[in-house]
């Protein structure tokens, strides 16, 4: 098992310039485990989603070192950061994120379409009908619910089997009922299959599925305890 | 690449307006090109319709509609030339054409000989190689109304001569405004008062074993103050007179550039709006680790699946809306494999309005997916 699975260390990200700079992240390290679901949370504008964007390789530090899978990826290009995004990380949005213009199957395959492996109709069915979205195949975005879309889009991520999974508010569009559900495929991703789940959330209903409760306020760790999922 | 076809499948309004834009640019391609290649076959149809293998022309004749007179002598020089089997006459000058209803006309009349050839346009007597009608005169069909022809034959005036308009032939309208009026060679002399044996052009046809260059060295020494040509060098005189110093032909080459820009434009616009649209699922696309290859090959389908759903529409309006023209434009000629020859010229249209949409669609934030 790598040191380093998912971390982050001595990590500071800052917007804006000069009187207007504001420090989004301060001098964070934090590393995450395969098998574990830890749960990020803090106020707005606290740092949740930038340190979300630094891990997923999104967004590359001021300061500091990222590792992913052992590897530092701070100082990495912007191809490189695409193909370990490809490779290693699943994202699940608050927004879903999914193609309007295709229908629910077409939206999960595309994850091998874009990974190099078409041709997984199969798996994203099987995947589909797990989460209970069989009957709902052919739909198009537009003519779901946001829980359906958010399954689809967390079987667009199970696809390609990603060992890292990055959510950010994943069920704050939903209701209660769907966010349980939500919560519950996420903590089974990780408990059940092994990866590193990593989720910013405001909802304090997420509390019971994670291992571990990160707390952030103005860019800092104010709080980082395991529990008993 | 199934996304490509989704979005265009998905957002019908936005293909529909990128596919007019396209097909309005290659029709525009297109109507232009058929204008610049009928106004060059106009302006030397005569000459091509002759069968002659030399011609001899005043010295410094531009083209065929601006002639000017040559000796009498030569055509009996000409003949007494080795390697020559044949020999005949063409004059043309502008005239006063009197219509039925008695109003004028300014027309270009060519009389000629029956031995310039077959498919030269003189009156001849039910299909014969040598008799000609008296007084006959042959219009081209595009003309008839405005040469006031209800019925034919028809009896006018040419410089208050009486003539009989008698037929018609098909492909010899004429760009200057003043049609064309075929009759035989001594009609021709009748009616612009010329003297016997006076001609404009002398059309040569070789025995066979001589070449055009053989005789025309011979020629040469005994004529050296006329031009001689071959019909395919005086054939090109002509086209290059007009398409280079008129300015007629240019306008209409610079037209047909335009258009390509004005479509270049259209397409642009289009396709970036497209792009533009879809930002957030390309921002979503790089997100998700896609590599750059995989979001060009999105906007360069996109932009060429366009491209070719223009282009094919555009090539299908071409053919009735030319047709149409004709009605106003005789002499637009559209050759067969033009409408083939602008789809390329429509494709690279998309690919390089699709080039800004692709830098658009590479650039944009990946980070930017987090935002709800």
């Amino acid at each position: 098992m790598p040191e380093r699975f998912l971390s982050v260390e001595a990590a500071s990200v800052g917007y804006g310039r000069a009187a207007a700079r504001a420090q989004a992240l301060r001098n964070v390290s934090l590393s995450f485990k395969p098998g574990q679901l830890s749960l990020i949370m803090g106020p707005s504008g606290s740092g949740k989603t930038t340190l979300l964007s630094v891990l997923g390789c999104l967004l590359t530090p001021d300061s500091g070192k990222v590792y992913v899978r052992d590897r530092e990826v701070s100082g990495i290009g912007e191809a490189a950061r695409t193909e370990l995004r490809r490779r290693s990380i699943g994202f699940v949005f608050q927004a879903f994120r999914l193609f309007r213009s295709l229908t629910a199957l077409d939206n999960v395959t595309i994850s091998g379409d874009i990974c190099g492996q078409p041709g997984q109709k199969q798996r994203a069915k099987e995947l589909l009908e797990e989460l209970g979205l069989g009957d709902k195949m052919h739909l198009k975005p537009d003519e779901m619910s946001g829980g359906e879309k958010q399954r689809v889009a967390i079987a667009r991520v199970l696809t390609k089997d990603p060992p890292i999974l990055l959510a950010d508010e994943p069920t704050a569009s939903l209701d209660t009922a769907a966010g349980q559900q939500i919560s519950e495929l996420l903590f089974k991703v990780a408990a059940g299959h092994g990866r590193a789940v990593v989720v910013v959330s405001h909802d304090s209903r997420w509390e019971p599925f994670a291992h571990r409760l990160i707390i952030l306020r103005d860019g800092e760790v104010i709080q980082d305890r395991s529990q008993q999922a | 690449m199934k996304l490509a076809w989704h979005n265009i499948a998905h957002d019908r309004v936005r293909f529909a307006a990128t596919v007019l834009g396209i097909a309005f640019a290659v029709f525009l391609m297109i109507f232009q090109g058929s204008l610049l290649f009928g106004f060059l076959r106009a302006a030397s149809k005569i000459v091509d319709s002759t069968d002659a293998d030399l011609w001899i022309s005043a010295r410094g004749v531009t083209c065929f509609d601006f002639p000017a007179s040559l000796s009498r002598r030569f055509i009996e020089v000409s003949r007494g030339v080795s390697g020559i089997i044949g020999a005949g006459r063409i004059i043309t000058s502008f005239a006063e054409y009197r219509k039925p209803d008695g109003k004028h006309q300014l027309v270009a009349l060519v009389g000629a000989d029956p031995e310039v050839g077959r498919r030269f346009p003189v009156p001849r007597v039910n299909g014969s190689i040598t008799a000609l009608e008296p007084d006959g005169l042959l219009v081209d069909e595009s003309n008839t109304a405005l040469l006031d022809l209800r019925e034919l034959p028809s009896d006018v005036e040419i410089n208050g001569r009486r003539a009989r308009v008698t037929g018609t032939v098909a492909g010899f309208s004429s760009f200057l405004g003043s049609p064309y009026i075929f009759t035989s060679y001594t009609e021709a002399t009748r009616y612009l008062r010329l003297g016997p044996e006076e001609a404009m052009y002398i059309l040569l046809r070789l025995e066979p074993g001589y070449t055009a260059e053989q005789v025309r060295s011979q020629l040469r020494r005994r004529l050296p103050e006329v031009d001689i040509w071959t019909r395919a060098e005086f054939s090109r005189r002509s086209r290059l007179y007009w398409i280079t110093q008129t300015g007629a032909g240019g306008g209409i080459l610079i037209a047909a550039i335009l258009g390509f820009l004005i479509g270049l434009v259209i397409v642009s616009q289009n396709i970036y709006a497209t792009t533009m649209e879809n930002l957030e699922e390309f921002a979503t696309l790089k997100a998700l680790g896609a590599s750059r290859w995989f979001i060009i090959r999105i906007v360069l389908m996109q932009a060429l699946a366009c491209g070719m759903a223009g282009s094919l529409l555009g090539v299908a309006a071409t053919f009735p809306l030319v047709e149409a023209a004709r009605n106003t434009i005789a002499w637009i000629y559209t050759p067969w494999w033009l409408p083939l020859v602008t789809i390329p010229p429509g494709l690279l249209m998309c690919g390089l309005a699709s080039i800004i949409s692709v830098r658009a669609a590479l650039l944009v934030e990946p980070a930017r997916v987090f935002r709800a």
